[in-house]
């Protein structure tokens, strides 16, 4: 029931809770994005390894812009197809920096407490 | 802005429509085939239908549309199953109209604040000293309080007193002039009284609106119009608001400023009574206790007490003023009242769950096509808040019903002579009721709807789509409520049994003097010298037969205790003693057990002589015979325990048996010194009459004589001695009452309760009967099956009831100790397991018949 898009191999990962909001404002970085451009550079940047379930974006983009994070405008697409468009606000900017730097801390710690890789995993 | 303007749900779907063609367009440009592309971007993108779903319901008003949608669907519920709602409805308005009309009673008295401008800097002045305390104070101590402006921003003083009005008996109040200024209540007619009233010219009246509907049947005419109080004409000039009746918890008939007429401000009786009540508000900036310590030497002046004494400043923004005591006392009366409640909601909370395993499979459909458990209780429990609603309207009605019929019950039983003087205070509905209402509704709510809610949303779902009901959890829960409503109707019950059996036995108690035909005349307030005239007159009177005055007329009141010693310095016994007539003793058939009676010439001159009590000459000379011994009356210690001036020693003359003086539910008195007086002496204070006739009271007598020889014929209280008797008996059958009314609608709800699970429980085991018939059990064994299932049920619960009520009832016995009170009461404990285990057996007896009646061929072929 879970695997909805794609073949699930082994070296995908479903989305920790909480993961995808920061994923999000990270891509908005680099401009305003619709939603099936955040979802596609998602698992492009992240070289496939991160599943993203592309109808569970939609409530993670609408809490982002309840919080300000983010706004939208519908507008056309490269390929000329009418999108809404993302684009990231200065308080989405600040947040984005407050979050990667607990990822940062949180995956070093992470790494830390499980050790060299060579452990029998 | 998102929060003002929502997209909405179209916008939101074309947004995914754009979603998953520029997904078709990335698949197609990676090669896909269109086909191929547009069913992988759908399996990409999940359920499209459900994100839609979820997008709607994050809506702010979705919790709004859902309660609408519950709301509409419990309602069509309500409707298809009448008699469902019915019983539920009026299960629960009784139980929620016995607790509001508690709780309205209990605003009235305490919660609802006066009427006022700011009630909250309302605060009552007092003193205390070591062994007592009081409220009231002469009129100039009002004066000198009214100039410590420093405390004070406002002084006011008032005293109650009864006054006659065209032969009729009404409270007025007698206010200083700032009174309306100063406290500000609502006029709903003309103007309040103001210092424009000084002098007392005119004499203007402000009416209460109890006394303008009473007197005047709400005429707006009668402004301007005269009443006459105390023969004297007053102008009304003013009615007050229904809100306002006073400061106090006995509403007030009229208000008059102070005159003369009323209370000499100065000089003569005015200086020497204490009978002023004084409110003030406090000036900004000083707390209650500055004040108090800024009074201390003012009080000593005021009281003439110095012992510890020290001023009291109390708020008093309500009648009575909430306190942790006050709680405490009242805990229990409140307990019974919710115990009630909790019956009823036990009742229909059985009522629920027995109808929530009955759509286990409307639950389960839901719960399969995606509804989720949280959902499905909100259903339950809004179905639940729904009934609760109208149940708590129909509470609230039949609460003002109940009010209504519980204060014309309370106003015919009262005795006759007491009712007319009796006013009590307005029950109002207002904000605090209905909130009360609506709190109550609400967890009563929780109480019945939650549990059987939850109960139905954890069904297992094939189960119950294939039409097995998992009720065996539900059954379990059944029939703990059953026994705990069985445990509050025995508790209910034996209390209402023991309030009754005391309150029968008091009243039939022998109080070791005789009533009949006697009537008792007080002197209300303190100017008790009245008395003596009046006693003089009354005696010259050819329609009385006899007439005696004492100190203190029995059953009012226990007199004043000395420290009798049967030698000077010997141990003292505290001993009540009271200044009676020659006359006290055949007036109350009273026989002198040993010795005499006093003689006119000892009562004339105050003789050293003393009438003892049996159980007095028991204390002070144990064995002996008393005629002829002297009592000592030593240096009085304790508190109540007064010196008896210009006696130093009595010489007994006489005995008598012992009797009840004093308060009924404590019992005989521990003994008694009577001392002889006469009209004429400074200790008769009250008169005692008895007619020719044990049948005819000499009240016309009295009414003749005291017209004739006093300008104010209220300042004295007429009351026939057995209604001061009944009037002592009321308040425990006024609580038998409402004991005996709780206890018989917790035995019906408990009953019904029982009942529902004895034909429930049945219906699931109509099959196992079957077969149990089948294979040859009798009639008689079915019946005994049905019947120790019910017995099961009343006996854990007459087990738990009896254990709480013994405890209870036993701690509370050790906490107060009348003699005359029976609480542990072996009667009324057999009287409540008896009426309960009837009651249960009456539960079964339907569902046991129903039980030998099944056909085993007809439920064995029928059930599949």
């Amino acid at each position: 029931m879970k695997t909805r898009s794609g073949p699930d191999t082994s070296d995908q990962l479903a989305l920790l809770q909480g993961t995808l909001d920061v994923l999000i404002l990270r891509i908005l970085v680099f401009g305003p994005q619709h939603g099936q451009g955040i979802a596609r550079a998602i698992q492009d940047s992240s070289d496939d390894v991160l599943l993203v379930d592309h109808g569970a974006l939609y409530p993670a983009l609408q809490r982002l812009e309840a919080q300000n994070w983010i706004t939208a405008k519908w507008g056309t697409s490269a390929n000329n197809r009418r999108a809404r468009f993302y684009t990231l606000t200065r308080a989405g900017r600040e947040e984005l920096v407050q979050q990667s730097s607990r990822w940062r801390r949180l995956s070093d710690a992470m790494a830390r407490v499980l050790g060299p890789e060579t452990a029998n995993g | 802005m998102a929060i003002f303007s929502r997209r909405t749900d179209d916008d939101f779907a074309d947004e995914v429509q754009a979603h998953l063609e520029l997904e078709v367009d990335r698949l197609m440009a990676d090669g896909m085939s269109a086909e191929e592309a547009r069913a992988a971007a759908r399996r990409a993108f999940g359920n499209v239908t459900r994100a839609k779903e979820r997008f709607h319901e994050t809506s702010p008003w979705m919790w709004l549309e859902q309660l609408g949608q519950d709301l509409r669907y419990g309602w069509r519920g309500m409707r298809h199953s009448p008699a469902f709602v019915a019983t539920t409805v009026l299960t629960l308005a009784v139980g929620l109209a016995l607790v509001t009309v508690a709780f309205t009673i209990f605003n009235a008295y305490v919660l609802r604040p006066f009427a006022i401008r700011d009630p909250g800097s309302l605060h009552q002045i007092g003193w205390r000293s070591r062994d007592s305390g009081g409220r009231h104070f002469r009129w100039r101590d009002y004066e000198d309080l009214q100039r410590r402006t420093d405390l004070f921003s406002a002084v006011i003083g008032e005293r109650t007193r009864v006054a006659s009005s065209s032969d009729r008996s009404i409270m007025i109040a007698v206010v200083s002039l700032n009174y309306f200024e100063a406290l500000g209540p609502a006029m709903a007619l003309g103007r309040g009284l103001g210092s424009a009233d000084a002098g007392g010219d005119g004499n203007p009246a402000v009416l209460s609106d109890q006394a303008w509907s009473r007197l005047f049947d709400r005429d707006p005419s009668a402004l301007g119009r005269a009443i006459d109080l105390n023969g004297r004409a007053f102008t009304i000039v003013g009615v007050v608001g229904p809100s306002f009746t006073g400061l106090g918890d006995m509403p007030r008939d009229v208000f008059v400023p102070v005159s003369p007429a009323w209370d000499p401000p100065h000089g003569g009786a005015g200086d020497r009574l204490r009978e002023t009540e004084i409110t003030a508000r406090l000036q900004r900036g000083v707390t209650a206790t500055q004040a108090e310590r800024a009074l201390t030497a003012l009080m000593s002046e005021a009281t003439g007490v110095c012992a510890g004494l020290r001023a009291e400043v109390r708020p008093q923004s309500s009648p009575n003023v909430l306190s942790a005591e006050m709680l405490v006392v009242l805990s229990p009366v409140f307990a019974a009242f919710v115990l009630v409640l909790i019956t009823a909601c036990a009742n229909v909370s059985n009522v629920m769950l027995a109808r929530a395993i009955a759509r286990s499979r409307e639950m389960a459909v839901r719960l399969s096509i995606g509804a989720s458990r949280g959902r499905v209780v909100r259903q339950l429990v809004t179905e639940g808040l729904l009934i609760a609603l109208v149940a708590g309207c129909a509470g609230l009605a039949l609460a003002a019903w109940g009010l209504r019929l519980a204060t014309t019950a309370f106003f015919s039983t009262l005795p006759a002579s007491v009712a007319p003087l009796v006013r009590l205070a307005p029950m109002t509905y207002d904000y605090r009721v209905f909130l009360f209402a609506l709190a109550v509704s609400a967890a009563a709510t929780v109480l019945f709807a939650l549990l059987p809610a939850v109960q139905a949303s954890r069904i297992s779902l094939t189960g119950a789509l294939r039409g097995q009901d998992a009720s065996r959890r539900g059954s379990r829960l059944r029939s703990a409520l059953v026994a705990g409503q069985v445990a509050v109707a025995i508790v209910l019950v034996i209390l209402a049994v023991t309030l009754a059996n005391n309150g029968a036995a008091l009243g039939a108690s022998d109080l070791g003097f005789d009533t009949n035909g006697v009537l008792s005349v007080n002197v209300r307030g303190e100017q008790d010298e009245l008395a003596r005239p009046l006693a003089e007159a009354l005696a010259a009177d050819p329609r009385i037969s006899l007439v005696a005055v004492t100190s203190g007329n029995p059953l009012f009141n226990q007199g004043v205790l000395v420290a009798a010693a049967p030698a000077p310095g010997a141990t003292i016994t505290r001993t009540p003693c009271t200044f009676v007539s020659p006359e006290f003793f055949p007036l109350l058939r009273m026989p002198i057990v040993r010795g005499r009676a006093f003689r006119a010439d000892e009562a004339r001159s105050g003789a050293s002589v003393a009438i003892v009590s049996a159980a007095t000459a028991r204390a002070l000379w144990p064995g002996d015979d008393p005629i002829g011994k002297t009592i000592s009356l030593e240096r009085p210690s304790g508190p109540n325990v007064e010196p008896l001036t210009g006696y130093s020693t009595l010489t007994v003359v006489g005995t008598v048996g012992d009797i009840v003086s004093g308060i009924m539910v404590t019992g005989r008195d521990s003994g008694h010194i009577y001392v002889p007086a006469s009209p004429a002496s400074p200790h008769a204070n009250a008169i005692l009459l008895r007619g020719r006739t044990d049948r005819d009271l000499p009240t016309p007598a009295v009414q003749d004589v005291v017209k004739r020889t006093f300008p104010d014929p209220e300042v004295f209280e007429v009351l026939p001695l057995g209604e001061m008797r009944a009037l002592q008996v009321y308040p425990l059958l006024a609580a038998a009452w409402v004991g005996t009314l709780l206890g018989a609608v917790a035995l019906v709800l408990s009953v019904s309760g029982l009942y529902g699970v004895l034909t429930y429980t049945l219906s699931q085991r109509t099959k196992e009967i079957g077969i149990r018939m089948a294979l040859g059990a009798t009639s008689g064994a079915v019946t005994g099956l049905i019947l120790r299932q019910s017995a099961r049920f009343a006996g854990i619960g007459a087990a738990i009831g009896l254990v709480v009520t013994f405890g209870a009832l036993r701690t509370l016995s050790a906490a107060i100790t009348l003699q005359a009170i029976t609480l542990v009461d072996v009667a009324a404990f057999a009287a409540g397991i008896g009426v309960v285990l009837a009651a249960t057996l009456v539960a079964a007896w339907q569902p046991a018949r129903r039980a030998t009646r099944i056909d085993p061929c007809l439920t064995l072929r029928t059930d599949t």
